[in-house]
Parts: structure tokens; C-alpha cells; sequence
């Protein structure tokens, strides 16, 4: 089993009032409560929190892109990629990841990819969604009725631009270029290993079993609401005639933990109603826009979301509630492994995305759930999954040839700063 | 007198090419009717009256009842060439369009491409157009519940009553019925056809074109348009050589649906040659 250290990086300093005042999270939410200078604060505790999960022995640190909203504050996550390369040593880079079709031309996310594996050494996980229609069609205007076209052929040239190595013109439909020949080109050959996370669309499953990517659910409903979709993933991987290798499919589960499990309630509850009831305001009317799903997946019962998105995300829940039916494993750490061993076995995945940050959590409590789950969960769960095949997970450069930042040495920096010898001076 | 009900019949207009459902009804010179971004879910409002008067020819776009092909159509000039390949395949020679708001939009773009191909044109609350300063509400980013106001004066008239019935289904609730699933499917399929062509802001430069129309053109608006705001009938007006423009009053987006007597009435003597 693998375990990875999950950032939203949400805005933690919406107002109290701000259900009753604002329609929505996301989209529209005007940005002049966007405080920079507590953002500057933000993004460099989110940052610390990263790089502390890869202290702690995380398989991988993980990023995401959303845009205009309070509910994940990463534009550009490959700009959070390219700090943590320089800061950390050992955990993956998961970027989950670049909305292919928002990027025009879409050779921009090889690029960026290929820099982000080419620096850190060969330790990036290339993320490529389709993206919330919130995000996709509402913020950055792609047409819903052919976002999905968009994402293959820009999948497409992607890979193509990775894996020749002699100039070549694409005429698609979307992007045209005379010359594509990708400067750099990743560590990891042919290419790094590709997750896709999938919220409600059932094509999804075919489209990672045909490319072998990563599976990745992400949901905030928990894991006993996840079964139905990843049983039908590993009933479609059967029906194709594929093998069940847990590592094809990554689950993301929120997780507090606490001495306690009173503790926990105690000191996570306000983050975890700040996430629930103000990071998950969303507006119904901008759920999806029409054509963004298609017609099968709306009937393969996930109907509700034709208008409604908020009717299963976990609002106006008490603590109890949300503990009861998993919508977050919270408690002491006898009690999280229990549940996530039990996760683990019920929807049979490999890879576990962690959300250890929730909603508000200042760092000293995040960092405090991260410290007791890589200390007294982590290690007793790392047996399941045993015995497969993991190649969805990056094949590093050998530690010892790995670049380390700051390598200049005091003797290259002594001679470098020598005094001035002759008149010049 | 009672109203003709309407015929509905599938046109395959060939090989590599959508097929398309045609809703006909009654006798006379030919009006060829284009929808807007609802459909026709039903023969009412201005329909059956204008079939009084006229042989009327309503085809649905792909994605709308059981029109197929969407996938055909690429860009919008394929959409307009469609256009005029559902006119040909009807054997309509230079008919009277009325085009009700994407209608609208889709009717004065046929008539600036080929425009000796349209004998009169009459425009109900088009799109097509854009003012920053009087943005054309998002059609595609808001519950219905929020629509409804924008498209009737009165909410309480029946047809706005019954698409807010529409919009009950698409509750928390998972309690539907298969057919319920189908309707709420049926509109986002609808919808999809819509955004395709005009996502997420519904002007393509259709502004630069209108002086191409040669067609007698009136202009039809509800005073009370929270969709399109009025605004856009005196610059559609002015745009189109020649064209007359008619504000009807204590009327919303949907005209012919809120107050098809006047409306259609207007149509009648518009098409009949008053001008």
C-alpha cells in the first residue's frame, strides 16, 4: 500500500456569514476577500506542510488545479510542483493534475511535466483530469459540449510529444502545429506514469483501462459511499479481461487523527464544519453545464447531479454523522487504521490519497495528524496490496544520482568569491 | 375552430448527415420555424395559431426530440448549412422564417449568409448579440427556478408554472420515475446542442453580418425581456436594413409562449405581406 500526502489548500479565512452571503465557493465568489497577505502565510504553511509529509517517509506529495474559488487555491499546481522538486528529497510529486484541455496548445503540459520530472529527478506523477465543469466550462470557458474531444486530443498530442524524437506536425481538430518537438523531454521513459481522477463519469474507467492509467476517485462522501463506483471499476476492468492490480486505482479519503477519539472531535470539528459547510458551498446552477457529462453516465445513477450537486457532500452533518458514515475517518489511531484497513480491503485500491489537511486546520494540527499517522498507522497498513506490481508509481533516478538543491559546495563558494585581483578593482 | 395537430415526421437528409424531426401542421404559404433552446416540448402557444394561417414547418436541431447527429456539426457554419439543407430537403422555395431567440440568432445568420434564399424574416427575442453593458443573461449557468423570472412577465402564467414543475424533479431526491429521468434527460440534451454553438457567451460576430439581409425583416420583443434585454430589439433594428421593430408589453423572453394571441397575430400580417 502507498500512501500519499494530499493538498487542497483551501482559503481559510471566509467569513462567518459567508453561506448566507454568497451563492457559491467557487466561480463567482467575488475575490475581494482574497486577502494576499494572509494568502503569502498560506501558501508557505501549506508548502511547510508538504515538505514535512516527505520528512515523514509519504510515497508522495500531491497537488491539484482549480481556479477562482476559495476551495483550493492552485491555478497553476505546476508552480507548487516546482517549489516542493526544490524542497524535497524522497516522496513523489503527485500533480493530480493539469487540465489538459484548458492548456492551448496543449504541448505546454508536456513541457511543464517534462521540467517538473527533469528537476526533481524522475519523481513526478503527471495528473491529466478532464476537470469540474466549474472550472472548465464556467472559469475558463471551454465549450462542455466538446470539453470531452478536447481532453483526448490534447492526451493524444501529449503523448505523442513525449515519445517521438523527431519534429512532427499535428492537425487536429482542436490544436494545429507545424512543429512539435518538446524541449525537455521527461527523466522517466517512455513517460511518467499517468493518473486520472474521476468524479462521476463511467467512461472514465474505459479510458484509463485503454491507456493504463491510474484510476484515481476522488470523492468527500467517504469511502462506503465510493463502493458503488469502484466496484463497478473493478467489474469493468474484469469484463475487459484486465488484471485487478490494486495499484491501477487510488482512493481519496480524508483522515484526521487525534490521541483520542474525543480529542479528535475536539480539536478537528470547526476545520472540518469550515470544509464541509463553506469549502462545499456550491452553487447548483453551475454544477455542470450542459453536455459536460454524458448521457450514460447521467442515467448510471448519478442522475441528481443534473441539478444538484450538494444533496451528498456531506452538508449540515454533526461530527457523529460524518465519523458514522465515513465521511472522514477521524479519531484516535487504533480507530483510523481500523477504518482505512477496512477501506483498503472494501474497494481493493493501492494508492491512498490522504487529505491530513481539512478545511481550516492550522499547521500545528495538520502537522500533529500527520506526525501520528506516519507513526502509528502507516507503517502497520504498509502490507496491503502486498504481492502486485506497482507501475503507476514513478521510477526515480537513483538517490545517488540525484541531483540535491543547494549542492554548491563551501569550496566551489570560496573560490567563486574570491577578491578582485588587478587594477580593475 | 379547432387547432390541426401536427404532424411529426423523420427527414434523413442523407448519407453523413443528422436526421431530423419535423413537426407540420396546417395549409398555406410556407413558414419554416426554428426553435429556441427549449425546444418544442409541446404545440402550444403561438404554434397552433400561426398554423392557421400558414403551412408550418417546425424542425428540430439535433439533440431535440428525436433529432440526431450533433456530432455532425461542427462549427456553426456547418449549423447554418444545416439549415439550409433541412430548407432544401422540405423543398421550401424562399419561405417566411420566424426564429424565436437561438431561432432568431440561427434565422438572421441563414439570412446574411444566402440571403436570397429567405423570402421574410421575423425574429422573436434573438440572440446573437452582445453590449457589456447589458449582459444576455447565462442561459447555461443558473437553476430554472432562477430562469424563470427572466423568461416571463407573468410567473404565474401556465407555461412558466409548468417549467417550473420541470425544474421540481431536479431535486436532492432520488425519487424519480424513469420517465421523469428521461424528460430531465431530454432537456440537458437540449441544452447540449445549445452550448455547443453558443457557450458560455451566445455572440459570434453576427453583429458585422447584418447588413448582408435583404429579407423583410420585422423584429418581435417583450418589453419585459430579463434574458435578452430590450436593449438588443432597437440594435438588431438598426442593424438589419429596413427592418421594423414591434415591442409587445406585459411580456417576457418566451412571447410566444406568455402571449401568443398579439404575437402571433403580428407574425400573421408580417408574413401575409403587411409590412
Amino acid at each position: 500500500m502507498k500512501f500519499h500526502w494530499f493538498h487542497l489548500m483551501p482559503y481559510r479565512w471566509l467569513p462567518d456569514d459567508f453561506r448566507e452571503r454568497y451563492h457559491s465557493v467557487w466561480v463567482d465568489l467575488p475575490n475581494r476577500l482574497y486577502d494576499p497577505v494572509r494568502g503569502h502565510q498560506l501558501y508557505n504553511e501549506y508548502l511547510d506542510m508538504l515538505e514535512y509529509a516527505d520528512q515523514l517517509g509519504f510515497d508522495s506529495v500531491g497537488v491539484n488545479e482549480h481556479h477562482q474559488n476559495a476551495y483550493g487555491m492552485m491555478p497553476s499546481p505546476n508552480i507548487m510542483a516546482a517549489a516542493l522538486a526544490r524542497r524535497t528529497t524522497r516522496a513523489a510529486i503527485m500533480v493530480l493534475g493539469n487540465s489538459i484541455a484548458l492548456y492551448d496548445p496543449p504541448i505546454r503540459v508536456a513541457e511543464e511535466f517534462a521540467m517538473l520530472d527533469v528537476i526533481s529527478g524522475g519523481r513526478l506523477i503527471a495528473g491529466f483530469p478532464v476537470g469540474t465543469s466549474m472550472d472548465t466550462n464556467y472559469c475558463y470557458g471551454a465549450n462542455p459540449a466538446t470539453l470531452r474531444e478536447k481532453y483526448r486530443e490534447a492526451n493524444d498530442l501529449i503523448l505523442k510529444a513525449w515519445r517521438e524524437r523527431e519534429p512532427f506536425a499535428w492537425n487536429g481538430r482542436f490544436t494545429k502545429l507545424r512543429y512539435v518537438n518538446v524541449w525537455p523531454q521527461p527523466v522517466q521513459q517512455p513517460r511518467p506514469p499517468i493518473w486520472v481522477p474521476g468524479l462521476g463519469s463511467i467512461e472514465t474507467w474505459d479510458w484509463c483501462i485503454d491507456h493504463d492509467y491510474n484510476y484515481s476517485y476522488l470523492s468527500f462522501s467517504g469511502y462506503k459511499r465510493a463502493q458503488k463506483m469502484m466496484d463497478g471499476y473493478w467489474e469493468q476492468r474484469a469484463k475487459r479481461k484486465v488484471d485487478d492490480n490494486p495499484y491501477s486505482a487510488a482512493f481519496f479519503q480524508q483522515v484526521c487523527i487525534s490521541d483520542t477519539d474525543a480529542s479528535c472531535e475536539q480539536e478537528w470539528w470547526p476545520h472540518v464544519d469550515y470544509f464541509f459547510n463553506k469549502c462545499l458551498h456550491l452553487y447548483p446552477g453551475m454544477a455542470e453545464a450542459p453536455g459536460y457529462r454524458s448521457e450514460a453516465s447521467l442515467r448510471a445513477g448519478v442522475v441528481a447531479q443534473i441539478g444538484n450537486t450538494s444533496g451528498n457532500m456531506g452538508m449540515n452533518k454533526t461530527w457523529k454523522e460524518l465519523v458514522d458514515q465515513r465521511y472522514i475517518v477521524a479519531g484516535s489511531p487504533a480507530t483510523v487504521r481500523q477504518q482505512l484497513g477496512e477501506l483498503a480491503t472494501s474497494l481493493r485500491v493501492g494508492h491512498l490519497a490522504l487529505g491530513l489537511h481539512i478545511g481550516s486546520a492550522p499547521i500545528e494540527l495538520a502537522n500533529r495528524s500527520t506526525y501520528l499517522f506516519a507513526t502509528h498507522v502507516m507503517p502497520q497498513l504498509r502490507g496491503l496490496a502486498a504481492g502486485h506490481e506497482d507501475r503507476w508509481y514513478p521510477t526515480m533516478l537513483p538517490e545517488s544520482g540525484r541531483a540535491q538543491a543547494g549542492m554548491q559546495s563551501d569550496a566551489v563558494r570560496a573560490r567563486v568569491e574570491r577578491p578582485v585581483h588587478g587594477a580593475a578593482a | 375552430m379547432s387547432d390541426p395537430t401536427p404532424t411529426a415526421r423523420l427527414l434523413d437528409l442523407g448519407p453523413g448527415r443528422p436526421a431530423i424531426e419535423v413537426l407540420e401542421a396546417g395549409q398555406g404559404a410556407p413558414l419554416l420555424f426554428l426553435h429556441g433552446a427549449s425546444g418544442i416540448p409541446e404545440w402550444t402557444g403561438a404554434l397552433p395559431l400561426l398554423a392557421r394561417r400558414f403551412r408550418v414547418h417546425a424542425p428540430l436541431l439535433p439533440g431535440f426530440g428525436r433529432s440526431t447527429g450533433l456530432e455532425l456539426l461542427d462549427e456553426q457554419l456547418d449549423l447554418f448549412f444545416h439549415g439550409f439543407d433541412v430548407l432544401e430537403a422540405l423543398g421550401l422555395d424562399r419561405p417566411y422564417v420566424v426564429g424565436e431567440s437561438m431561432g432568431g440568432w440561427m434565422a438572421a445568420e441563414m439570412a446574411a449568409l444566402r440571403p436570397k434564399e429567405i423570402g421574410r424574416l421575423a425574429l422573436a427575442a434573438p440572440i446573437g448579440l452582445w453590449r457589456d453593458e447589458a449582459p444576455v443573461a447565462d442561459l447555461f449557468g443558473r437553476v430554472t427556478a432562477e430562469i424563470v423570472p427572466l423568461l416571463f412577465h407573468d410567473q404565474s402564467c401556465q407555461a412558466a408554472r409548468n417549467m417550473l414543475a420541470v425544474s421540481s424533479l431536479m431535486s436532492e431526491k432520488d425519487d424519480r420515475t424513469d420517465e421523469q429521468v428521461e424528460l430531465l434527460i431530454a432537456i440537458a440534451r437540449g441544452l447540449r446542442t445549445a452550448a455547443k454553438f453558443l457557450f458560455p457567451i451566445p455572440e459570434r460576430g453576427l453583429e458585422r453580418r447584418l447588413r448582408r439581409i435583404t429579407a423583410p425583416t420585422l423584429i418581435v420583443w417583450g418589453a419585459n425581456d430579463g434574458l435578452v434585454p430590450p436593449l438588443y430589439a432597437k440594435l438588431f433594428a438598426e442593424r438589419i436594413p429596413g427592418a421594423r421593430l414591434e415591442i409587445l408589453d406585459r411580456v417576457g423572453h418566451l412571447i410566444g409562449l406568455e402571449r401568443p394571441e398579439p404575437y402571433a397575430e403580428l407574425l400573421i400580417r408580417f408574413g401575409q405581406g403587411a409590412s
